[in-house]
């Protein structure tokens, strides 16, 4: 029965410690679009869809675009027919939080290739994918089913700067590649890397890190009473 | 600063030399590197170097206030720094050595690194033939960051001379430094993982006077970088209780760096730990949708659960009497059930969390523990077998509990019958409930949420399915006689329950408290008698029997329990409880004991017990050498514990004495394996 506790908890938690899991269904979200349409991700239910965190002024993400990186992992997302979503989540005065005019600048100046920018001011999608860097991406195939989430490639880490990303092996490619030939995606997650997603830093989300820091001490408890011999009730239920 | 002028100097000595380097096409950079919000100097603990000799370097970051860099793992977000080291043929430069780093969390985020300050140390060495002067020059990415990030990038250099090696201004700064550079741990710790939680234990003497630890997983994907790490200090050990990452990666080894702070001091250490056959069971085991399914066909079973069975088809049988009403009527019930249910769900998870923060131990099924609880569910259950079994109609207040009036149509009652089902579940949920939940407790987002739903729904959804498609209630029978026989038989599982709930309660409480119990299930049943008997009459009588009703219902609640029992003496086979006295009288006839001092919260005792002491191998052993087993369960701190605890210098749990047929004891290490235990009790005579 401690199970169910502790799922309360976990409840609570997630909004802290939110993120998705691959090969189980992609969450279902809505967000309004750089052109003021309010876009979902059901929309897009048979299309393989890829999501990408963004931030155009963390220097990993222009890194990205400077070097055309980005753009041709668009391109080839494109040309397999796939939707490509670019999401900000950087809260209102923060890095990387835009007014539609100058997203869509960015999208013709950078020569972008996204079916829609969508705006997530609250962080509310960021947190529920788990979102953690700008880049992060997520490939979802056709059936709806989260396929890929990590970095854009295995440029990521110590010495960034001095590589040169056309070189880099590009999991998104290759997991696009992977998708389109029904085949198993061999890299599933990887460690997302760039800067920090800029959220909005709320009271209420303080508190519930708060009750996260219980939880623990909570499961603890519920634990040791289940194994606890005086307890044989516990174990009386299970009968 | 003075050395770093000194460094200057000799640049500048050696800037007639520039129109070589530049000819020959060699970088050539000063000490010192202004990058703005940060600055990047070199520095080495000697200006002079021999052949075949190592010296140290540091590449020291000074940052603007408020901002950081990074250490090698960055936590969620960043990157540490980078270096190309430009050296003379046939030198050779190590990794970069991170000293050890400090939590920045970024919320909801956290990363790891250096804030104001970092010294990140490399080891030169040279090869057996130099020319001088040696320009050691080095190329260095890096990010500096606050609430943004700034990638930084580089070149610093210095020149040594020929000469041993000698103090100079960097010296003691950098060999301070080198201390605090991760060393590995030499004494024994381990890595466990139970109950998806992941422990990690030490050795450690006086480990009290630890006043704060924390564990940098130096990969991603094992560890949740922001989640709390709880310590646990014992007299000769401690833990650190590690949550799963929320996303997981197929991990072999645990590596990372542990920080120790005692008296100010903090100490760095070297992880790296095989996490065996655990690595390819993910922490995170059943996806989602598995989790969901397992979690509704939870719900599903519940309604044929004994003891929410007969609520449920009793309120069928309401519906084939409303079947005469609109669809739409029906349709709005059904609704209202189930949301009922799930409010229900939700308001005791509130319960729950909000008892549990004020302090108390508990987990779902805590009801369960306490007499009071199970003593008035047997009340319960016995009543409402009785209500079944008579005619008694529960008219006024019970009424809207919906169960026991068959007729109620409004939406109200429909709610509480909801409600009402998921109260009287909570007895026999567990066995269901149980690995579908457990699941939900690791399913990261809003999963949980979901896991939780789908329980709710799938335990209203024979009701829902009813209310929506009315026309199979054709394939139910016609309501008539049986009806009433159904309700008469229902009366058995109830009592059934409540025999089970007794048994449960007798484990709980002394013999006589659980007869006093039945007691006031006899005087429940006598007011009940009473009720049903004076239903159709008015005035005195039927206040008469009221009265005598609700004395008979108080006297039956004055009878409940309040108190544990005491430890049972035998726990089990071989097992005893300690006391002092069963001790001396086992030495006494020279028989040997394995003595476990544990307590309910104590995470070492539990991780020991589950990963050696309960062990077949280690059971078996202690059999076959006929060592009898006590266990001092210092849960509810206890005199004559803390006395033998005291005897050992210990001040708690874990303790852990083998005491041979004859002599001293032996004192077992705090963290136990299952090779260690059954060498040592293989040893003793």
């Amino acid at each position: 029965m401690r199970y169910l506790f502790t799922a309360l908890i976990s409840l609570c938690v997630s909004f802290v410690q939110a993120s998705v899991i691959t090969d189980a269904e992609a969450p279902d979200f809505s967000l309004v679009d750089s052109f003021g349409k309010t876009v979902s991700l059901s929309d897009f239910s048979g299309s393989t869809v890829v999501l990408e965190w963004t931030n155009h002024d963390c220097p990993f993400v222009a890194k990205h675009y400077k070097t055309g990186n980005m753009q041709s992992t668009q391109e080839y997302a494109k040309e397999g027919g796939a939707i490509w979503l670019t999401i900000i989540s950087s809260a209102p005065g923060t890095q990387g939080y835009v007014l539609p005019d100058t997203a869509n600048e960015l999208t013709t100046s950078r020569n972008a290739l996204p079916q829609h920018v969508l705006f997530d001011p609250e962080g509310d999608v960021g947190l529920m994918y788990g979102a953690k860097t700008t880049p992060h991406m997520y490939v979802i195939d056709a059936s709806g089913i989260l396929r890929y989430q990590g970095a854009i490639d295995d440029a990521g880490g110590r010495g960034f700067n001095f590589k040169n990303l056309l070189e880099a092996d590009n999991y998104v490619k290759n997991a696009l590649k992977e998708i389109q030939s029904n085949q198993v995606v061999t890299t599933k997650v990887s460690k997302p890397y760039g800067c920090s997603v800029k959220y909005k830093v709320t009271g209420s989300r303080m508190k519930r890190d708060t009750i996260n820091s219980a939880a623990v001490v909570a499961t603890i408890t519920a634990e040791d009473i289940q194994r606890s011999p005086a307890l044989t009730t516990a174990d009386a239920l299970r009968l | 600063m003075k050395k770093l002028y000194t460094n200057r100097s000799y640049l500048r000595v050696s800037l007639f030399l520039l129109f070589f380097s530049l000819l020959s096409n060699s970088i050539t950079a000063e000490s010192f590197f202004d990058a703005g919000e940060s600055s990047l100097s070199l520095i080495a603990e000697s200006d002079e170097i021999s052949t075949g000799e190592t010296i140290l370097v540091g590449l020291k970051f000074e940052l603007n206030p408020g901002w950081h860099t990074y250490w090698e793992n960055p936590g969620d977000a960043g990157a540490g720094a980078s270096v190309v080291w430009e050296l003379p043929p046939g030198f050779k430069a190590s990794e970069i050595l991170w000293p050890g780093p400090t939590k920045i969390p970024v919320e909801p985020l956290m990363t790891y690194g250096y804030e104001d300050e970092a010294l990140l140390l490399t080891k030169i060495t040279s090869p057996r033939t130099i020319s001088y002067p040696v320009n050691i020059g080095a190329k260095v990415s890096w990010f500096t960051c606050k609430d943004v990030c700034l990638p930084q990038e580089g070149e610093v250099s210095i020149k040594l001379y020929q000469g041993l090696k000698s103090e100079n201004q960097s010296t003691s700064l950098l060999r301070e430094m080198e201390r605090t550079v991760p060393t590995d741990l030499s004494s024994p710790h381990r890595v466990s993982i139970l109950d998806n939680k992941i422990f990690l234990q030490f050795e450690r003497e006086e480990a009290q006077q630890i006043s704060s630890a924390y564990f940098f997983p130096a990969e991603y994907g094992f560890i949740s970088y922001v989640a709390n790490q709880k310590l646990e200090r014992n007299d000769r050990s401690f833990s650190l209780e590690l949550t799963p990452a929320e996303v997981q990666v197929k991990t072999l080894n645990l590596k990372g760096v542990l920080k120790l702070n005692s008296d100010g001091d903090s100490e760095y250490y070297n992880l790296d730990l095989p996490l065996g056959d655990k690595a390819d069971q993910s922490p995170l085991g059943l996806n989602l949708i598995t989790a969901l399914l397992f979690a509704f066909l939870g719900g599903l079973i519940l309604n044929a659960m004994p003891c929410v069975f007969p609520i449920l088809s009793i309120k069928i049988l309401g519906f084939i009497e409303q079947s005469q009403g609109s669809r739409e009527k029906m349709m709005q019930h059904g609704f209202v059930f189930s949301a009922g249910v799930l409010t229900t769900f939700l308001i005791v998870a509130g319960l729950l969390l909000f008892l549990r923060s004020t302090g108390d131990s508990i987990g779902w099924g805590y009801q369960m523990q306490s007499p009071l609880i199970i003593s008035l569910l047997i009340y319960l259950f016995v009543a409402v077998g009785i209500v079944f079994m008579g005619n008694l109609v529960l008219g006024g207040q019970l009424a809207k509990f919906g169960v026991l009036a068959q007729g109620q149509r409004d939406l109200a009652g429909s709610f509480l019958t909801g409600a009402l089902a998921v109260v009287v579940a909570s007895p026999c949920t567990a066995p269901f409930m149980g690995p579908a939940l457990g699941m939900a407790f690791l399913q990261p987002g809003l999963g949980s949420l979901f896991i939780f739903l789908a329980l709710g729904i799938g335990f209203s959804l024979p009701y829902l399915t009813l209310s929506i498609f009315p026309q199979l209630l054709s394939k139910l029978p016609k309501p008539g006689e049986w009806m009433e026989t159904l309700k008469q038989i229902m009366a058995f599982p109830m009592w059934g329950s409540a025999l089970w709930l007794t048994w449960v309660l007798s484990s709980q409480v002394e013999l006589q408290s659980v007869f006093a119990v039945l007691i006031g299930a006899l005087l429940v049943a006598a007011g009940l008698w009473l009720l049903e008997k004076t239903q159709n009459s008015q005035g005195l009588s039927r206040s008469f029997a009221l009265f005598i009703s609700v004395i008979l219902l108080a006297f039956s609640l004055w009878l409940i329990p309040t108190s544990y029992k005491a430890s049972p003496a035998e726990i089990e086979g071989n097992e005893y409880a300690f006391s002092a006295e069963r001790l001396e009288n086992l030495r006494l006839n020279q028989r040997a004991v394995f003595l476990n001092f544990t307590a309910d919260w104590c995470i070492t005792c539990k991780v020991n017990e589950a990963i050696a002491l309960n062990r077949e191998s280690v059971k078996k052993i202690l059999a076959d050498k006929n060592i009898v087993y006590l266990k001092a369960d210092w849960t509810r701190k206890d005199p004559e514990i803390a006395l033998m605890l005291a005897r050992y210098g210990r001040t708690g749990v874990p303790l852990y004495l083998l005491f041979p047929s004859q002599g001293e004891p032996i004192i077992l290490p705090e963290l136990l394996t299952e090779d260690m235990l059954v060498g040592f009790i293989t040893e003793i005579n």
